[in-house]
């Protein structure tokens, strides 16, 4: 029976690719004052960051309760006796916590496995995307498992943010504080690091962020596929996509849009890769 | 009317339950930023257990009406006060019921109004009120509640809601206002901890008690980054840590009569942070002291004493260090930098160097005063951006001075200094990072403008005495009457199609708004670029530009 690939919003899958693959998504919330939104469901990614820039708000973000994850259980239990999920970093939301207090909940003839990916967006995305594909190869769930570690691991996120006044509000600035504070105006380079936000390095201008993110993939050896992804600038990345396919075959390169739980953090006009490599 | 308008007493005292527990959550955090006035790590707790005696009173009184349920949490808070940020909470409770009283309810109006009260109430039972700390905090968010609920928003929701950003500004905003703060780059615990409370309050109120299960409080950022170390010739070996801390002595004195004001001003003599409050029947004293027998036998002349404590608080600060010391990493590499001028460190600290060795063209550092900002840095592996070609040799003697791994990238003027730092990688070592920020330095131009101190001819260029002149990467190529008219002239030859951004460091001699309209002037003239005028108190240079 085909192992069941479940993961959250966060991911940054597009539907399109999720319902080719059988990715069960899972959203979170946001919530622009009282106002509350399914991510990617009852908000789309594009209104989502217009009503952001109008507003001029800081929304907010909350995790999938147990329950919406316990309906996805029982409905996939039906269909398969083996259920692996993955979510996001467990130190950046309560996703992991609720995704496991489920568990109890559904019959323990089906095997449910809730892998922690330490990762956000696409850096995990891809790895979800390539589990679903040895799923649907027949392979079963402790292999997919053992190969998702070894892929996540293998797996960096180079993220060029053109501010940083929205972690800080949305208190997720974590190792990144040495960024706060700077007199001139510099766009930071973010990674995720054991499970948390941390700081690359910086650039002056968005030019050269985008360099610095295609410098980051010209040096990865041995790829297996990248994830290119924007807030609000499409143009970006579409730039960055043509130069890539130079080095990467196009097929490889999956283009997606940020999702509004993350937009949150990073503010219009950020632009990230992911860049995963074989694992060997 | 909506629940969220308008609460009654029960519903108040299980708001601040829930933000009990809410700050419960993030008491180990608020003690790590504990550095003032005394680094010994406990502010978080002393709230937390001061906030549980003022809920613990609070559900022993079984009215409905706010008045009398909030009269009940500042006795509680009274009497369960601990520790300085403690006491001061319990000023905070006591001014909250002040405002309150003879109310069965409280909507956003009363609620700024009582907040108000509480921030006068809590600033009078200081002696020495210092701003930076749970006060300014606590006056800020008032403030913020009275526009709120002026402005016509009298629902407590909306009142509520900007109390909390407000003191979730002020406390991003305390290491401005506290040098300990700014040196240890932190913001302040006690104004952290109220935030922590209101926030929590507010979460309650806005239905998320499922939410606050799985969350954690936000500690906020500082807005400003740390101070490093300025390191100068003359700077004194020895620290103020020498002084002894003595003991934090607390206790409950019970009695009749009682006159707290009297008490204050015979215990002003007593010791340092001071706080006497209460009633004529009980109060409530902190002191650090070094004799705590003294003020002891002072208060049982009064009247009985209850719940005494009398903690060592150098003992207290030796276990935080122990504790600061296993908690923190430190970085792999370092970065040290020349930099003249008060704005110039203002920027490179900014931007993350740990410390600053004064120094430039005409008052080049030694290479102790060098290796003494190596030797302060606190890491292993120390970067060294001496900032000018003089100062390049200077600095390459460090090496072999210190036990230290030193890597000096040569950068020869303040804006290649920048943009090494800026390329900075996090995550690379030492050898890594030095070639990729030599490899950065001649990506930017500097154009400097100063004056010349003799006639001379250069080239074809006939510079008279005390005339502006101007360099471009350290060649003088205009000399003429203003520095403007040279600024202009000599940015005219450096600007490519590719230059992206200007930045204008504008030297202690030049005017502010004089600079400002030549940053305008830039701009309109080249529309198409990035044009950042920043303070650099640099001597001699009119400006210092960086073209990249």
């Amino acid at each position: 029976m085909t192992v069941k690939i479940v993961t959250d919003t966060l991911s940054d899958i597009p539907d399109d690719l999720a319902n080719e693959l059988g990715i069960t998504l899972i959203p979170l919330t946001v919530s622009f004052g009282h106002e509350s939104f399914l991510d990617r469901i009852e908000i789309s990614s594009e209104d989502f960051y217009e009503r952001m820039v109008r507003e001029d708000v800081i929304p907010t973000t909350t995790q999938p309760s147990p329950f919406s994850f316990t309906n996805v259980y029982n409905e996939l239990a039906n269909e398969s006796d083996e259920i692996l999920v993955i979510t996001l970093s467990s130190k950046l939301s309560g996703t992991y916590q609720s995704a496991l207090n489920a568990k109890s909940t559904v019959s323990d003839t089906c095997r449910i496995e809730v892998l922690d990916s330490q990762k956000i967006i696409m850096s995990f995305g891809l790895a979800v995307i390539a589990a679903a594909k040895m799923a649907n190869a027949g392979a079963g769930i402790d292999e997919i498992i053992a190969a998702t570690k070894v892929r996540l691991d293998n797996t960096q996120l180079v993220a060029y943010f053109d501010s940083l006044k929205y972690l800080v509000k949305g208190g997720r600035v974590g190792k990144a504080q040495g960024f706060v504070g700077s007199l001139l105006s510099v766009k930071p380079i973010l990674t995720i690091r054991d499970g948390e936000m941390g700081p690359l390095t910086r650039v002056r201008s968005k030019a050269a962020g985008l360099d610095y993110l295609y410098n980051a993939v010209a040096t990865t050896d041995n790829i297996e596929s990248v994830g290119v992804e924007y807030c609000t600038t499409p143009e970006d990345a579409e730039y960055l996509i043509e130069r890539i396919s130079d080095i990467v075959p196009r097929e490889d390169i999956y283009k997606s849009i940020v999702c509004p739980v993350v937009g949150t953090y990073s503010g219009p006009g950020g632009v990230a890769v992911s860049i995963m490599s074989k694992p060997s | 009317m909506n629940q969220t308008d308008v609460i009654g007493g029960q519903k108040f005292l299980e708001m601040f339950a829930a933000a009990t527990d809410w700050l419960e959550k993030s008491a180990p955090e608020v003690d790590a930023l504990n550095v003032f006035p005394v680094p010994d790590g406990d502010t978080g707790t002393n709230m937390l257990l001061t906030m549980k005696s003022t809920i613990d009173h609070g559900f022993q009184n079984a009215n409905k009406d706010v008045s009398s349920v909030s009269h009940s949490m500042a006795t509680g808070a009274l009497m369960g006060a601990r520790g300085n940020s403690g006491v001061i909470l319990s000023q905070f409770w006591a001014g909250l019921a002040q405002g309150l009283a003879d109310k069965e309810t409280m909507d956003g109006k009363d609620f700024a109004a009582a907040l108000e009260r509480s921030s006068v109430v809590a600033y009078k039972g200081v002696s020495n009120p210092v701003e930076g700390t749970i006060l300014t905090v606590l006056k800020d968010a008032a403030q913020e509640a009275l526009k709120t609920a002026a402005n016509g928003k009298g629902d407590l929701l909306s009142v509520l809601e900007s109390t909390v950003s407000a003191a979730s500004e002020s406390v991003a905003n305390t290491p401005k206002l506290l040098p300990a703060l700014r040196e240890a780059g932190v913001v302040d615990s006690g104004g952290q901890g109220l935030y922590t409370i209101l926030d929590g309050a507010l979460r309650y109120l806005r239905g998320e008690s499922e939410l606050m299960q799985f969350r954690k409080p936000q500690i906020i950022a500082s807005s400003i980054s740390s101070t490093p170390v300025t390191v100068t010739a003359d700077a004194k070996a020895g620290h103020e840590d020498e002084v002894p801390f003595g003991y934090c002595t607390e206790f409950l004195l019970k009695g009749s009569g009682l006159d707290p004001e009297k008490m204050k001003k015979y215990l002003l003599k007593k010791g340092q942070s001071l706080i006497v409050v209460g009633d004529e029947n009980t109060v409530r004293v902190h002191i650090h002291t070094l004799d705590p027998g003294e003020v002891i036998s002072y208060a049982t002349s009064m009247g009985t004493i209850h719940s005494v404590s009398a903690r060592n608080m150098d003992e207290q600060h030796q276990d935080y260090l122990a504790k600061q010391k296993t908690q923190s990493t430190p970085t792999k590499v370092s970065i040290v930098s020349v930099a003249a001028g008060d704005g110039l460190a203002e920027v490179f600290s900014s931007l993350g160097v740990s410390a600053i060795v004064a120094g430039g063209q005409t008052m080049n550092p030694s290479t102790k005063d060098i290796l003494m900002g190596v030797e302060r840095a606190p890491s292993d592996n120390v970067i060294i951006l001496p900032n000018n070609k003089n100062i390049v040799l200077a600095a390459q003697q460090v090496q072999a001075l210190t036990e230290k791994k030193i890597c000096v990238v040569p950068t020869v003027n303040v804006p290649q200094g920048v943009a090494a730092l800026l390329a900075f990688d996090y995550e690379a070592e030492l050898e890594t990072n030095c070639e990729i920020m030599t490899e950065t330095i001649n990506a930017v131009s500097s154009i400097e403008v100063t004056r010349s101190v003799r006639s001379c001819k250069i080239g074809n260029l006939d510079i008279k005495k005390k005339q502006a002149i101007g360099l471009l990467n350290g060649v003088i190529i205009s000399a003429l009457d203003s520095a403007k008219d040279v600024l202009f002239e000599v940015l005219e030859k450096t600007i490519e199609d590719k230059t992206e951004i200007i930045t204008v460091y504008y030297g202690q001699d030049t005017e502010e708004d004089e600079a400002e309209a030549c940053g305008n002037e830039i701009r309109e003239k080249y529309p198409q670029l990035q044009v950042e005028v920043v303070y650099g108190g640099q001597p001699h240079y009119f400006y210092i530009v960086s073209v990249e």
